[in-house]
């Protein structure tokens, strides 16, 4: 029972050729670029928006130096929010479902951060590992837990996002699949569980949005403490 | 859990990166912002005050 609920996150395949890839392919082709013309038209004039409220949004506790991330994190929200929210389209497929794309982009993304840190102001970037006024005997003890709240921040990142897109789908799954069978025999049960159908894909829209910005916010906050 | 089947994963993160390296960042580079005044360079007109000729 429970491999046959979780087989919708199967990497498909269709005669050995790998389909992710096309579903990775889905933000490219449903954003058309910007015509060189003066006036764009309300799609373009929407994405435009989007990127940049977003980017400045994002970007104004980051001081100049970390600026030349803005492409990097436009466009892995850009990608991450299409990604997030085509999924929730009956019968299409999550690539962010998937641990390692959201392990692919989290941890070397996150590295370059330390990286940049510890590379520009190593002191800076090892004074983190204790924060200002702890008591001398505790300090050792700190250092190691705030070692290891560093080291576990790529899992967290990855984890995180699959986690929430994993347990929506499922849920989704799972209230559906209750709805269909008591169609006919329990309409009134089937009729609340579609209900709450409704009220949970109304959710899942909203994290998927919201894991998508949680996401390239938190790598913007790793940034802003290394640069 | 299939996702931890570890067999597609750097089929995965190979197409991932190559997509959002390659073919995402020239979608978003060609959104342009045209310069929007922001309140730090806009300057303001020193108001010279006006004396009457007659004084």
């Amino acid at each position: 029972m429970t491999m046959n609920l979780f087989n919708q996150f199967l990497s498909p395949t269709f005669l050995g050729l790998p389909l992710i890839a096309i579903a990775l392919m889905a933000p490219c082709l449903l954003y058309p670029s910007p015509a060189p013309w003066w006036q764009s038209n309300r799609w373009t004039t929407l994405q435009n928006w989007f990127i940049g409220s977003f980017i400045k949004q994002i970007l104004s506790p980051i001081n100049t130096k970390g600026h030349s991330w803005a492409l990097l994190l436009a466009t892995l929200m850009v990608f991450l929010i299409t990604l997030n929210t085509l999924g929730l389209l009956p019968y299409t497929f999550t690539p962010t479902t998937q641990l390692s794309l959201n392990m692919a982009f989290a941890v070397p993304l996150w590295l370059a951060t330390v990286i940049m840190g510890f590379r520009n102001s190593p002191t800076h970037a090892l004074g983190h590992l204790l924060p200002e006024g702890t008591p001398t005997p505790l300090v050792p003890i700190l250092i190691i837990i705030e070692s290891i709240s560093l080291l576990i921040r790529p899992l967290a990142l990855g984890a995180r996002l699959t986690a929430n897109l994993t347990a929506g789908h499922l849920l989704i799954q799972l209230v559906s699949s209750a709805a269909f069978s008591l169609l006919l025999s329990q309409t009134t049960a089937a009729s609340l569980a579609v209900g709450l159908l409704l009220l949970l894909t109304i959710l899942e829209i909203a994290v998927a949005m919201i894991q998508a910005y949680v996401f390239v916010l938190l790598l913007s906050l790793y940034l802003q403490e290394n640069v | 859990m299939p996702q931890l089947n570890p067999a597609p994963w750097f089929l995965i993160l190979v197409f991932s990166w190559l997509i959002f390296l390659a073919l995402m960042p020239p979608k978003i580079l060609t959104h342009q912002f045209p310069h929007e005044p922001s309140t730090l360079t806009a300057h303001k007109p020193k108001a010279n005050s006006w004396t009457w000729a007659w004084q």
